[in-house]
This record gives C-alpha cells, sequence and structure tokens, in this order.
C-alpha cells in the first residue's frame, strides 16, 4: 500500500523564475507484523515549467500581478488544480529576495500554493535545496571525499558541504550572473549595489569584454577562498550576503566541486559576450579556467533547474511513524525551534522543543522526562526528538496534562539551532516535516493556536 | 567366514595396534617453527573480557582492506556477520568464539526461566500451563495453550469477567526478553490505554506460554480483546525480542490470521516503550473496527 504526495517547487530568482510539481511515493517498508516505518520511496517530476524571467516592475519591485498570472497559466498547462498540491515550497531567492514587496509578493503567491506548501525559504533551505536537487547528496555518498555543491544563479551562490549524503553546513555568497546587466550595445543599464567597492563599474558606462572577464575572474577569486582552493582574505568576508547567519567556513579537506545555477551552463559551453546580456557568460568560463577546475568537479545532473528542483522533490521529510498528536490543527507553519539549552518556552510565542531523547529508553525514563518537560510548558507542548520515543513521550505528557491540551510529539528529525518548523497533516502515520530558515526574519505564530 | 575366522581376525588386528599404537595429539610436532605465544597481559583469576558486549555492527576484522571505511559503513545498517576476516581457510578466534557465544545466549533464552518472583515483583498473578516443565513445554507445543481445571478456575476468580482488554504476558521461548522489555512495554500500554479511556485490565503472567493460551484466557474470561506480550524465538542478532500477539474475541480455535502482531520489540528494534505506545493505539482501532488480524488490514485498504 503506497500514498502519494503532490509536491510544488516555485523558485522565484534572480533571472528567472520555475514551477515544477513532483509525486512523492510513501510506503511503509516495515514488515506487516512490525511498527510501521513510513518512507519516501520515490520522487517523480509530473512537469516542468518553461524557464521565465522574473517578472519585474522596477530595479526594487517585483511585478506580483504578472506572477500570478504565470503561476496560474503554469497550473493550467500542467492540468493539476491548486487544491491538490499537498506540500512544497515556494522561495523567492537572490537578489529577488530584496526586493522591496518580496514579502507581499510571496504571501500573494502561497495563496496559490497548497495548504501545506512553506513560504519564505532563506538561503540554508535554498542551499540544501539546490545540492539535493542537483544529485549532490547522493554523489557524495558513493564518494570518500566531502562534496562542496555550489548553486551559482543570477545574484548569489549558494553553498552547501556534504558528507555521506549529509549536510555539514551551508552558506551563501554575493556571487551571480547578473550581478551586472547590460543593453544590446553592452552599455550597463544596472550595478548590484552589492559590488560597491568591490568593482569599479557604474550605470551607464560600457562594458567591454575585458572588464566583464576581470569582474568574473574577482567573483571567481572568492569562489576559490570559499571552496579553500585560495587562503581566505578580505574579499570572501565582503561576498558574505547579510541573510547569511554566520560567516562561510571554508571545507578543511580536499573536496569534490559540484555545479549548478545558470551560470554552470555557462561553464561548459562558450557563449557570445552579449548572449544573456550579463556577466555570467565571463563569470562561467572564470570558473571553468580557476582552481576550482582542477581536479576532480562535477556538473550537477540538474543546473538552471537544481534549486525549483530541489523545492519540488526534496523539501518535505517525513518524522518517525510512531508519534503523537492531540487537539493540534494542522498544517503548523514557521514553528520556531528552542533547542534545550536555548531555555524556557517563551509565553508569548508557540515554538516547538528540539531534544535528542533517549536510544531504547525505560518507561520511566520516559515519565521522567515528561515531568521534567512539563513546568517548562503551558497548555501546549510541542516537542521534536532525535531518537525513537516520541509516541510514548506524548502519551506520558497526555496522561498529566488536561485533556484539552495541546500535545505534538515528533520524532527522526533533527533541526538546527535558529530554524523553523513546518509540519503538515499525516500520511499513514507519519508526519511531513520541512525544516527552513525564514528570509524576512522572524514571523512570530500567535501563541494560541 | 565362520566364527573362528572372525575371531582370528579380530585377534590380528587388536595385535596389530597394540605393536603400533595411534598417534596421539601430545606427540605431534610441528615440522616449522611456531610463534612464540604472546602474553596476555591477564593474572590468574581475571575475567576475560566479555566479547558478546562487542557490536557486531562495529566488528570489522578484515586485515588490510582496500576501502574498510566504505565497508564500515554498510556495516552499519546490518548485524550480519560481514567483513569477518579469515584465518587460512577457517573463521578467526573471535568471530568462531562470539557465533558460538550468541549460540549459547540464544539457547539459554528458550532454556532459561523467567525468575520465580518476575510476576509478584511487577503486580501480577502468575498460572502455568498443562507444561510441567521446559522440556515438556518444547516438545507439547498443545499443552503450552491450555490450562488444567484448577488453573482455570483459579483464573476465573483472579481475572475480571468480560473485560474488554485482558492483557497477558507469556515467557514463550525467550524469557530474555521478556525480563528484558515485558514491563516497559507494559507500563506504555496501560497508559496508552489510560490516556485513551480504555480500561487496561489486570494483567497475569503465564509460564510455559505459547500465543495461543491467550485463546484459553479469552474462553474463560469472555474478554473482548487479549493482548499478549511474548517471548520470540531467538536468533543469533538478540535473545531478547519480543512481539505482542493481539486477537479480537479470542476464543479456543480462534484463526491465526485473526491476530495482529507487533514484532522485533528489542532495544536495537522497536524500542519497548514505543511498541507499547503503538500497540496502545491500535487496541483502540481494534475495539472500535470490531477485528484484529488480515481482516483490520483489509479494512485499512479498503
Amino acid at each position: 500500500m503506497s500514498e502519494r504526495l503532490l509536491s510544488l517547487g516555485l523558485d522565484v530568482g534572480t533571472t528567472s523564475t520555475q514551477m515544477v510539481l513532483s509525486q512523492l511515493t510513501i510506503e511503509n517498508k516495515a514488515s506487516a507484523f512490525a511498527v510501521p516505518e513510513m518512507k519516501i520511496v520515490d520522487r517523480k517530476i509530473l512537469y516542468q515549467s518553461p524557464v521565465y524571467v522574473t517578472p519585474l516592475l522596477d530595479e526594487s519591485r517585483m511585478d506580483a500581478k504578472a506572477l500570478r498570472e504565470l503561476v496560474e497559466a503554469e497550473y493550467r498547462r500542467a492540468g493539476i488544480a491548486r487544491e491538490d498540491v499537498d506540500t512544497g515550497a515556494v522561495i523567492v531567492t537572490g537578489e529577488t529576495s530584496r526586493k522591496e514587496n518580496a514579502r507581499a509578493v510571496l504571501e500573494a503567491l502561497s495563496d496559490l500554493a497548497g495548504d501545506f506548501v512553506v513560504t519564505a525559504a532563506g538561503p540554508d533551505l535554498e542551499s540544501v535545496l539546490a545540492a539535493k536537487g542537483a544529485g549532490a547528496d547522493a554523489l557524495s555518498e558513493q564518494l570518500e571525499q566531502d562534496v562542496l555543491h555550489m548553486d551559482i544563479g543570477g545574484g548569489t551562490s549558494n553553498l552547501c558541504l556534504l558528507r555521506r549524503g549529509k549536510v555539514i553546513r551551508t552558506g551563501c555568497l554575493n556571487v551571480g550572473g547578473r550581478l551586472i546587466r547590460m543593453d544590446a550595445r553592452g552599455r550597463v543599464t544596472y550595478v548590484s549595489p552589492v559590488l560597491e567597492g568591490l568593482f569599479p563599474i557604474a550605470a551607464g558606462e560600457v562594458m567591454t569584454r575585458e572588464t566583464a572577464r576581470a569582474l568574473g575572474e574577482t567573483l571567481t577569486r572568492g569562489l576559490e577562498m570559499a571552496a579553500g582552493r585560495l587562503p581566505p582574505e578580505d574579499l570572501l568576508a565582503r561576498l558574505q550576503t547579510r541573510e547569511a547567519q554566520r560567516p562561510w567556513e571554508p571545507p578543511e579537506g580536499e573536496v569534490v566541486l559540484s555545479f549548478s545555477g545558470g551560470v554552470a551552463d555557462c561553464m561548459e559551453t562558450a557563449h557570445p559576450f552579449l548572449a544573456f546580456g550579463d556577466v555570467g557568460p565571463e563569470l562561467g568560463q572564470a570558473i571553468r579556467k580557476s582552481r576550482l577546475c582542477r581536479g576532480n568537479y562535477v556538473l550537477g545532473k540538474e543546473t538552471i533547474r537544481a534549486t525549483v528542483i530541489g523545492a519540488g522533490s526534496h523539501s518535505t521529510q517525513l518524522s518517525g511513524s510512531t508519534v503523537f498528536c492531540q487537539n493540534i490543527p494542522l498544517p503548523l507553519k514557521n514553528l520556531p525551534v528552542l533547542r534545550e539549552e536555548e531555555g524556557d518556552v517563551r509565553e508569548e510565542e508557540l515554538s516547538i522543543l528540539a531534544i535528542p531523547g533517549i536510544a531504547a529508553p525505560s518507561y520511566s525514563q520516559v515519565i521522567a522526562l515528561a515531568e521534567k518537560l512539563l513546568p517548562r510548558m503551558g497548555k501546549q507542548a510541542l516537542v521534536c526528538l532525535e531518537r525513537d520515543m516520541a509516541k510514548a513521550l506524548g502519551q506520558a505528557l497526555a496522561a498529566r496534562m488536561p485533556p484539552d491540551a495541546r500535545i505534538l510529539c515528533i520524532d527522526g528529525i533533527a533541526p538546527g539551532s535558529g530554524s523553523y518548523l513546518d509540519v503538515g497533516a499525516p500520511v499513514g502515520g507519519a508526519f511531513p516535516v520541512v525544516i527552513k530558515t525564514l528570509v524576512f526574519g522572524k514571523q512570530p505564530m500567535r501563541r494560541e493556536l | 567366514m565362520n566364527k573362528q575366522q572372525l575371531a582370528a581376525m579380530v585377534a590380528e588386528i587388536l595385535q596389530g595396534m597394540g605393536q603400533e599404537p595411534l598417534a596421539k595429539g601430545g606427540d605431534y610436532r610441528p615440522a616449522a617453527p611456531q610463534p612464540e605465544q604472546k602474553p596476555t597481559g591477564y593474572q590468574d583469576g581475571d575475567f576475560v573480557p566479555d566479547i558478546t558486549a562487542l557490536d557486531l555492527r562495529k566488528l570489522y576484522l578484515v586485515e588490510e582492506p582496500q576501502k574498510g571505511d566504505a565497508f564500515r559503513r554498510l556495516k552499519e545498517k546490518t548485524p550480519a556477520r560481514l567483513g569477518c576476516g579469515r584465518a587460512g581457510a577457517r573463521y578467526k578466534t573471535l568471530t568462531m568464539l562470539r557465533f558460538r557465544a550468541d549460540h549459547a545466549a540464544a539457547q539459554d533464552a528458550v532454556f532459561s526461566q523467567v525468575s520465580r518472583d518476575f510476576a509478584a515483583k511487577n503486580g501480577m498473578e502468575e498460572v502455568q500451563t498443562l507444561c510441567r516443565d521446559k522440556d515438556e513445554y518444547l516438545t507439547r507445543p498443545d499443552k503450552g495453550r491450555r490450562f488444567d481445571a484448577q488453573t482455570q478456575e483459579k483464573l476465573r476468580t483472579l481475572l475480571p469477567q468480560k473485560p474488554r482488554v485482558q492483557i497477558v504476558v507469556g515467557d514463550g521461548l525467550s524469557s530474555a526478553a521478556i525480563e528484558a522489555n515485558a514491563m516497559d512495554c507494559l507500563a506504555a500500554i496501560r497508559e496508552g490505554l489510560q490516556v485513551r479511556r480504555i480500561d487496561p485490565g489486570k494483567p497475569v503472567f503465564v509460564r510455559y506460554c505459547r500465543v495461543g493460551a491467550g485463546d484459553a484466557i479469552g474462553d474463560i474470561t469472555g474478554c473482548e480483546l487479549v493482548c499478549m506480550l511474548v517471548g520470540e524465538r531467538p536468533g543469533l542478532v538478540t535473545d531478547k525480542s519480543m512481539s505482542v500477539y493481539i486477537t479480537y474475541r479470542p476464543h479456543t480455535g480462534v484463526s491465526e490470521s485473526s491476530r495482529t502482531v507487533v514484532s522485533n520489540i528489542h532495544a536495537q528494534g522497536t524500542p519497548a516503550v514505543e511498541a507499547g505506545a503503538h500497540t496502545a493505539q491500535l487496541i483502540e482501532t481494534i475495539l472500535k473496527k470490531q477485528v484484529s488480524g488480515v481482516g483490520l488490514h483489509r479494512e485499512a485498504e479498503a
């Protein structure tokens, strides 16, 4: 017996907007004589949109109406109603996320997505989605070496360091193909503010191929430092995005590099200088000739589509299958994760406590943990654990709280500090969960559900 | 050949053996010099390290492997005895001893008794099936499913009549499994049922117990559902694996297909407390749907 989830991926990037619809197949992998163990066993792409240019009203605002129409038209072309979408992610990435109306646009688009579709993903999740969409996680599982995936888009480069299929860390740099744009004759029409003080060129000046190459080489040097192929200098710090939670640390050892994003398409193929009216072709060629491509490197199995396919197919994970939920209306969105060491649950906002739990505990240990947690909870107890004990802990809490208490206990989930959870309605007993960071800072949920 | 000839031949053979004695083990001298015996570092009276405490998933014995790290990662996924290396054409001593130790533990789990005070210590009454001892239990499965008239009478006075849920703890084929898991699992089942406003009733411990003993208890109590925690036949991976069998409307002769099973309950499998919490929910579902076993699966798929 298998269940299916229809998952939406919508990526509104600096340059391009794309949409995919994927079907996630979920099956019980345990025998009929054991406790169920639900797993995502297949991810199939049902529909891929063309790569659209992200519609802008002007340099600081997206065209919300055009975006909405675009998405509606894509639903029609896919032959899928928005009500049928179960999960997925709508993400506004790169420079687009810094537009004045980014938040409003995202909120408008979330109407068009399903009930349990994540919006406002943030650079950490984007990096993970791009790496998974490009297949870098699978690659790192096969290799003895760590893999550093770089998704080089129009405005930013999302970095993700992977070891044996697991994410070690993520980062984001202001390196992209469309930080400068030119018209057909090479006159500069736009210079991203992030280049201020890094590269002396202004709108109205004429961009020569040599200048574009020099910019490509400068940005590539930043990537070389990020990959540990050059000692880190001031340039690396200056290319850090302000959204990043912590500065990027280059990998300690030798890594295999993996590339995706629109610029990755300009690495193997040399395009004419003004083919796209930006510095993407020169940046791609600079990367191809740099230290990044000495030794082992791969192009992702998806390049320009890596992030959107990641959003559609890899944003959702499943909790353990023995979990506990009582009086909780689902989906829950934007739940701040509170780590054990970060103090008590605050009264004013709903949050979920993340603790490791105990492997194969005795029931008295379960009760002891429940009693330790109780004073930290109000009328609501939301807990996520790494170890398989959520159902036992949930019922132990339920036995010690009033019958109308709201309790959610899930396991098999290890969110990092500063992350947020979205939790959807259960599938065969397991809860679909998306771990994310938020683009626009905190959006506290009302404490009373 | 007549009797005399035969006697003469035997005498001849015996004589020959006397003249040329067979080689004895102690007389053997190897042609090549032997490696020197390494000092063990142990004193007389020391305990040798417990080889059964080594995690099979981490025990990798191949010498000079080409991709040892990769093999170790694969080994994490299974307790199978892989990557054991070899000594000539044979197992290494550690592999051989561990195999025999695990085999012995499995046999012990079958042949040993759940301790005499187990039931009383955990607030349960104890009864015994028709089997008089382990040997009879192992050779006569039919006797492990029934009680004599006196025990039936005892159960009738001991247990509530027509309860919704009757919980039974039975030693089954692994006493070790019951001692390790039953009480944690039972505590989780009881609290889980109480949260769901279902009376967990009064659990009873059955010695020399087969799953079918629950059917006999169904006959005696008229319970709506019997939930039995019972030791599984041990294997070489663990001797402490327990199962839960839930039967709706149990009675002698009920079909095996009407049982819902949760198996593999042990520290490396499903933790006892999670299995218990899961069982409590299953009991609620089975009482609501009034069906267990294959029928419940059909209902879920319909």
